[in-house]
């Protein structure tokens, strides 16, 4: 059995055949190539493969990709402009907020969706967002001050 | 042999064409520009020359490309024809295989091929990096549950774990060992042919049972720390194929890519220039990507069935087939007299090392050396036993065992402070090595900045206990603070372990410099290319590092214990000398003058009265600059008997103290963390943003294992494969406020004076965060992790030793 959907990720619409159990991060890294999005868990804590999902973040591995039909859908690859970073992107680049970087587009994508919501939101905000999301690298601390970085801008 | 594959574009970098990628590197560099001059126009903004970039905060040029989801790791490569593997693992702990059926895997579809152990020549089957002992694949027996005993490739990863299933592995089950205890029973079971003891190690200096007699307080405890996980969120990930040239190419995330080479070589039969492994982008590492994880499997796949064969582990194969940091009990004596000297230290340490013997030994040999460090102990008795057990095999992880060492020494510091009645800093004072101090195996220091951490760390501490006694309690909780300190040495234990660097150069003036160790993500290659560059005298933005490549680079040793800025870094460094002197030396031939007479300083070369730019100079020179390669090898004379026990087992020592604020929810027994501060001896900072990130993630690290990090083990299995059960710390819960110290002390041994880091902070804090625990609620954990129940139990028996009555009222 497959099921018809249609997605409209980084602005081009697909329509794909998935399976009744393919999940959405399955569409965007094997159909699409959209490997910016990484997988751990598969069960929805780690927030490695944290995606937009109509503006809100959303855990890829657990979001049936037929859930996702007539979604509008943003994964990292589409947060740059014109050849420029995008002001989040460019702040965890300059903060240090980035080791190893398997769960840093998670993170952007996170706080890509805070920001979207709430531009100018306190430390405690910032934490609250993120809690979703986990890092074994940087001990936060950079991660969160890169993202205040950019709520505190001019 | 099949057709050939070449490998996809792009190193380490996903799936662009050379326009974006030239893009994205001019991007790169106006960032690199515009934090180098804002750096260079601030107030640490000196350095050395014109063009001099140690101890400025740079950009990393790999981190552009993952912020932009570009970053290469070995799940995201596809290849043409390639294939999924999949394991079937042991059900069981410890278990005889008696058949193992495939036939009905093999016609399932999509299936293309199924490898098992036997189909490996038995002088083929076995990989490990110290002994060889552990079988790519199980083919007799298996020594615990989720070890490898067949693999599948297939053209989907549905159709390989869909055909794991048809798999029919018949076992005998034998009995388990599934402690140390057990292990070492009359007649048990043996988990190794050569018996179940995997090392016994004994140092001892001076005479410890005299020491404890001559002191005046003698503490005894028995340390029990449980079994943790790496948790690097990268599951191991690696392709191989066989390039056009018929090499036998892995790519796969790794710290030790050299040592895959030789395995993969052996295990396939293969001689070592037909086999290339190169690291890709790694998603973090700690110790967990030392060992085998998918490498020779799908080297033998490729050679089997001539396609690209990728395997990636799920979490939980990450939990239940990976190595582990040991379980272990640790006992330990220590006297000292009435005003605070160390008269002796005694430790046994009974280590769990699991199924295979891995790093066991490693972890064992740095334990033993660093018993009593960083303090000066006239007698000391060390004595480390690790046995096999039927959990998966023990193995490196951040500190080589020595966060537990720690734990249980500055733990008993910490108690004995209390009972002569002194400061934790006062006492540890006394006790500190210093410069010319030799430790328990006679290794002579210098540049020891110990006690500038503790200088740096008292005022601090001082300032908390006096707030703190004036309001003992917030929101309910009680406050404490607490400290530990750290001595560590830095690089392999005892034995050689050289690194290398070449760096060349281009007719336009870009240089590649070529390194052994991989960067896992710590952020090395940026280092190395900082001090290459100037100690070449060139513009950090020419300088492209290559590393971690069997076949690019040389074997410069695993980037593990805290190694890579010191002993690569000292590489890059005389490998940049080196550099200079060739250019300068062929720019003097062509103008007919003597090599003394030019200079290569700030990314110009002066001849004389004349100077040329970098690239014209390179110009010049194009007709022999393919000759010129500088070269530059690092190896410090490191050489221990591993028997005695004496010699000089590490380049350089880094130490550290670190300090904690708790509360402690009485009721609950939780703890939380609010406030941490560190000071360490790194020696100079080559880029300090880094340095602080290797310093924050330890101490979470540390919390983690502190407070909530354990594989629950429960008959022969791990019953917490995935996070949901695995506490890893998450951002709210853990200290915002990680406020870094780094003490003023350049090591003359180290590239610009630095030492590494990339382990230490890690090692202090949960003793730091018992001591916390002591000061708020007055007990003393003696295990990690102190979760909230073994607290909320050491609470309550506290209360019922203070107040006998509650407790028969509470009945």
């Amino acid at each position: 059995m497959t099921i018809p959907v249609t997605l409209h990720v980084n602005g081009e619409t697909h329509e794909f055949s998935v399976g009744p159990t393919e999940m959405l991060i399955d569409v965007l890294r094997r159909r699409l190539d959209l490997t910016g999005t990484n997988r751990d868990c598969g069960m929805g804590i780690c927030g490695v493969c944290t995606v937009l999902l109509d503006g809100r973040p959303v855990s890829s591995c657990i979001l049936l990709a037929a859930q996702a039909d007539g979604a509008e859908i943003t994964t990292v690859e589409a947060l740059e402009r014109d050849g420029r970073l995008s002001p989040l992107q460019d702040a965890f680049l300059r903060h240090g907020a980035v080791q190893c970087g398997y769960c840093t587009p998670g993170f952007i994508i996170t706080a890509t969706a805070l920001l979207a919501e709430s531009p100018r939101p306190t430390r405690a905000e910032i934490i609250e967002a993120l809690k979703g999301n986990l890092c074994r690298c940087t001990g936060y601390k950079k991660i969160v001050e890169a993202i205040e970085s950019v709520a505190q801008a001019p | 042999m099949p057709e050939n594959w070449t490998e996809p574009p792009g190193e380490k970098i996903a799936l662009e064409d050379l326009a974006a990628q030239a893009h994205w590197q001019r991007e790169y560099h106006r960032i690199l520009r515009e934090m180098h001059d804002a750096e260079r126009a601030g107030p640490e903004g000196a350095v050395e020359g014109e063009t001099g970039t140690v101890g400025l905060r740079l950009p990393r040029n790999d981190v552009l490309y993952k912020v932009r989801g570009r970053a290469r790791y070995a799940a995201n490569i596809k290849m043409e024809g390639m294939l999924h593997c999949r394991f079937v693992r042991s059900e069981h702990a410890h278990a005889r295989i008696l058949a193992v059926d495939t036939s009905k895997a093999e016609t399932a579809p999509g299936v293309v091929a199924i490898l098992t152990g036997a189909d490996i020549p038995p002088e083929r089957r076995m990989t490990g990096t110290l002994t060889q002992d552990t079988p790519v694949l199980a083919v007799e027996k298996v020594r615990f549950a989720g070890e490898p005993i067949v693999a599948i490739a297939a053209e989907t990863p549905e159709a390989a774990e869909a055909a794991c299933y048809l798999v029919d592995v018949t076992y005998e089950p034998l009995p388990m060992i599934l402690s140390p205890e057990q292990a070492l029973a009359p007649g048990a079971e043996q988990v190794d042919a050569e018996g179940n003891v995997i090392g016994d190690l004994l140092h001892e200096l001076g005479d410890a049972q005299a020491g404890l007699v001559e002191a005046d307080v003698v503490i005894e405890n028995e340390y029990t720390i449980e079994s943790m996980d790496h948790c690097f969120l990268e599951p191991p990930s690696g392709l191989s194929f066989v390039d056009p040239e018929g090499v036998l190419t892995i790519l796969v995330c790794t710290q030790y890519p050299h040592y895959h080479h030789k395995q993969v070589a052996r295990v396939t039969g293969l001689p070592m220039e037909k086999v290339r492994v190169a690291q890709t982008v790694v998603g973090g590492a700690f110790g967990g990507k030392m060992d085998n994880s998918v490498e020779c499997v799908i080297a033998l796949l490729t050679l089997k069935t001539g396609h690209p064969v990728s395997a990636i582990f799920s979490r939980e194969e990450v939990f239940t087939a990976t190595t582990k940091r040991h379980a272990m009990k640790i006992r330990q004596k220590m006297g000292a007299t009435r005003d605070g000297r160390l008269t002796a230290l005694d430790v046994d340490v009974l280590a769990d090392g699991g199924a295979y013997r891995s790093y066991s030994m490693i972890v064992g040999g740095r334990c033993v050396i660093h018993s009593g460090m960083p303090y000066r102990i006239p007698n000391v008795r060390s004595h480390y036993l690790v046995t096999f057990t039927n959990y998966p095999p023990a193995g490196a992880m951040r500190s080589f065992g020595i966060v537990k060492m720690a734990f249980a020494l500055e733990s008993q510091m910490n108690e004995m402070a209390d009972r002569l009645g002194m400061s934790p800093i006062e006492f540890r004072r006394i006790n500190a090595m210093v410069d010319d101090d030799r430790t328990i195996i006679g290794q002579k220091l210098w540049d020891v900045g110990f006690l500038k951490t503790l200088d740096a760390i008292e005022p601090i501490y001082r300032e908390r206990k006096r707030e703190i006694a004036a309001n003992p309690t917030r929101n309910g909780r009680k406050r404490g603070v607490g400290l530990a300190s750290l001595g560590y040495g830095i690089g392999y234990s005892g034995v050689r372990n050289p690194s290398t660097a070449r760096m060349r150069v281009a007719a336009d003036g870009s240089v590649v410099a070529y390194c052994g160790t991989p960067d896992i993500g710590t952020g090395s290659d940026m280092s190395l290319a900082m001090i290459a560059a100037q100690s070449a005298g060139i513009s950090l933005h020419r300088v492209r590092v290559i590393s971690g490549d069997s076949t690019k680079t040389d074997d410069s040793g695993p980037t593990s214990a805290s190694r890579t800025t010191y002993f690569s870094g000292n590489a890059a460094y005389i490998c940049g000398q080196d550099f200079k002197r060739q250019i300068e030396a062929a720019v003097a031939r062509k103008r007919d003058v003597p090599p003394e007479r030019v200079q290569l300083a700030d990314d110009r070369v002066i001849v004389g009265n004349d100077g040329l730019s970098f690239e014209q100079a390179c110009a010049l020179i194009a007709d022999e600059i393919e000759d010129i390669c500088g070269y530059g090898k690092f190896d410090p004379d490191i050489a221990m008997n591993i028997l005695t026990f004496s010699g000089n087992p590490y380049a350089t020592y880094t130490f550290g103290t670190d300090m904690v604020e708790v509360e402690v929810d009485e009721e609950l027994g939780r703890v939380e963390v609010v406030r941490c501060w560190t000071a360490h001896d790194a020696g100079t900072l080559i880029n300090p943003t880094g340095t602080e990130g290797q310093i924050d993630g330890g101490v979470v690290m540390g919390i983690g294992q502190a407070l909530w990090e354990r594989c629950m083990r429960r008959d022969g299995i791990i019953a917490n494969p995935h996070y949901r059960d695995y506490l890893l710390p998450g951002v709210k819960d853990v200290p915002f406020e990680i406020q870094n110290t780094f003490v003023d002390n350049k090591d003359r041994t180290g590239p610009y004076g630095a030492k590494g880091v990339a382990e230490v902070s890690l090692i202090p804090i949960p003793a730091a965060i018992g001591a916390a625990v002591m000061d708020a609620v007055g007990v003393r954990p003696d295990r990690l992790p102190m979760d909230a129940e073994y607290l909320y139990r050491q609470i309550a028996a506290r209360q019922d030793r203070r107040s006998p009555t509650t407790m028969a009222t509470a009945v």
